[in-house]
């Protein structure tokens, strides 16, 4: 059986993310708190919280909000069943290297002061614990005693160490807005581009992959944005960052070429990671003909990749109860194994390393009928037109 | 097969859905409003491809969704009409080749399964 499936051309139209591509530059613009006031007066969600403060009769302590003061680092107190244990190599390794550590970028020291003036710190411990480290070793011009330097705390009146407790957990993770994969990568790809900035060798790679994947019209975007509407997008930024410069090329070059009107699905990166990693071993390679049969097998069978990945979630679910008895956890090796099994099944003639095709043999078997259907019947049994 | 449908509500609003049983996804349009509810255009074809057109206008027709606060409905704002509506599918699957085509028009559940689609 011959490989007939064909991949027509889809007319490509221009790129909004080419011009709108929020990672190209920075806007530059700085907006005062207004601006965010008046965002969130506008917002349903608020309104409704707003809402239940009026209607629960509650206003806003102002006497709660902590108090901050230049205080001696020898004042500070630790509650080792309010903090962690302390992590020297955090210290070490994180904070205080020599290429990273910037006293600029310390926190103040979170505490609660009781009321016999005690400070008891409820956050920061290993940032206050590094500089008076780094004063114990001379490393601080004119300080020689750490105990009587002076550092800025930020703290709230209170005996309760229930309260020092439950501020913890909320200062390290539960109640923060943590930053995001793609604000983490766009904070990255900005120093890079707009500061200039390029000491980083770790930012310097992430801009490589983000204008390697741009130059394919492919875009990281913030998850749940306005962006995620225009073609070439995406929002798996941990996948991303975990692929080779190679990889991005070869799964962005394809993704433009093919599929240029989609956004971007996870899937790609996966298969294009296994295509690369498991073809040399194997002395295979994807040859430009391999490329086009896949993309005319995707867009035959599934119409988009996203639809055949959420097919792959369904033929392994299926697969594993028939083969192991329960739904196993997934697996994103699936992607490139289906596949693959598919364009064998087809017909494809190209050669395919076995470690792909043999460690999930009858995966494909488990497609759905409509699917396998139109390899047994080699015809498309709703004509287009 | 599997289907698109292009559905108008009793005051006018298109929405749209899919369904591998589109006699009673109608007739659970009739149940929820208490009258009898047109798919104005039933698509059939490839379960991958219709689901691949819907997805399409959850995603890229996504600035026509009707928004109730953050929940996106799957139905479209006022002033966008059916015509609208079919004429981007139509654009959609015509243009990026999803093996779907329009067997039904104007269906309700009255009508039981179309002879031609079953």
């Amino acid at each position: 059986m011959a490989f007939d499936l064909k991949y027509e051309a889809v007319r490509r139209i221009p790129n909004p993310m080419v011009k709108i591509n929020p990672m190209k530059n920075g806007t530059g613009k700085i907006v005062n708190l207004q601006d965010r006031v008046d965002k969130l007066n506008k917002n349903a969600a608020w309104k409704k919280t707003i809402k239940t403060w009026v209607e629960a009769g509650k206003t806003v302590e102002v006497d709660r909000i902590p108090k901050w003061i230049l205080e001696e680092l020898g004042l500070l107190n630790i509650a080792e069943d309010v903090q962690r244990e302390l992590d020297e190599k955090h210290c070490a390794n994180r904070i205080a290297p020599v290429g990273v550590f910037d006293p600029a970028l310390m926190q103040p020291a979170l505490c609660i002061k009781t009321s016999k003036g005690k400070y008891i710190s409820i956050n920061s411990q290993h940032t206050v614990s590094t500089i008076a480290g780094l004063i114990d070793a001379g490393l601080v011009p004119g300080v020689t005693d750490w105990r009587k330097f002076k550092f800025p705390f930020y703290y709230v009146e209170t005996d309760s160490l229930a309260f020092a407790r439950r501020a913890f957990g909320i200062f390290n993770g539960k109640g923060s807005k943590k930053q995001s994969q793609y604000m983490q990568l766009r904070n990255a790809v900005y120093i890079v581009r707009i500061d200039k900035e390029t000491s980083d060798p770790d930012e310097v790679a992430k801009e490589r992959k983000v204008s390697i994947a741009e130059k394919h019209e492919c875009f990281p975007v913030e998850l749940n944005s306005d962006f995620i509407k225009y073609p070439g997008t995406f929002t798996n930024i941990s996948t991303f960052e975990g692929l080779t410069d190679d990889e991005i090329d070869m799964s962005c070059a394809w993704h433009n070429k093919y599929f240029h009107y989609e956004g971007v699905h996870v899937s790609l990166f996966f298969i294009y990671r296994d295509f690369v990693r498991k073809f040399k071993p194997a002395k295979c390679k994807v040859t430009p003909q391999l490329e086009e049969e896949l993309a005319a097998l995707i867009q035959n069978l599934f119409g988009s990749l996203s639809q055949f990945a959420e097919s792959c979630k369904k033929v392994w679910r299926l697969y594993t109860d028939a083969k192991f008895g329960y739904e196993d956890d997934w697996n994103d090796d699936i992607y490139a194994e289906a596949l693959l099994q598919l364009y064998k099944k087809f017909g494809g003639a190209e050669k395919i390393p076995k470690a792909i095709l043999d460690t999930h043999d009858d995966l494909v078997e488990f497609f759905d009928d409509d699917i396998l259907n139109l390899a047994d019947n080699n015809v498309l049994s709703v004509s287009n037109n | 097969m599997y289907y698109l449908y292009l559905i108008t509500s009793l005051r006018g609003r298109a929405g749209f859905g899919i369904t591998s049983d589109y006699k009673e996804r109608n007739q659970q349009y009739a149940s929820h409003s208490g009258d009898i509810v047109k798919f104005s255009y039933i698509y059939g074809g490839l379960s991958t491809h219709a689901k691949t057109v819907e997805s399409t206008i959850k995603r890229q027709y996504i600035d026509n969704i009707w928004m109730v606060d953050d929940w996106k409905t799957e139905w479209l704002k006022d002033g966008i009409s059916m015509s609208d509506l079919k004429s981007y599918v139509d654009d959609l699957v015509n243009n990026r080749h999803y093996r779907i085509q329009v067997v039904a028009e104007d269906y309700d559940f009255t009508q039981g399964m179309l002879d031609n689609n079953q």
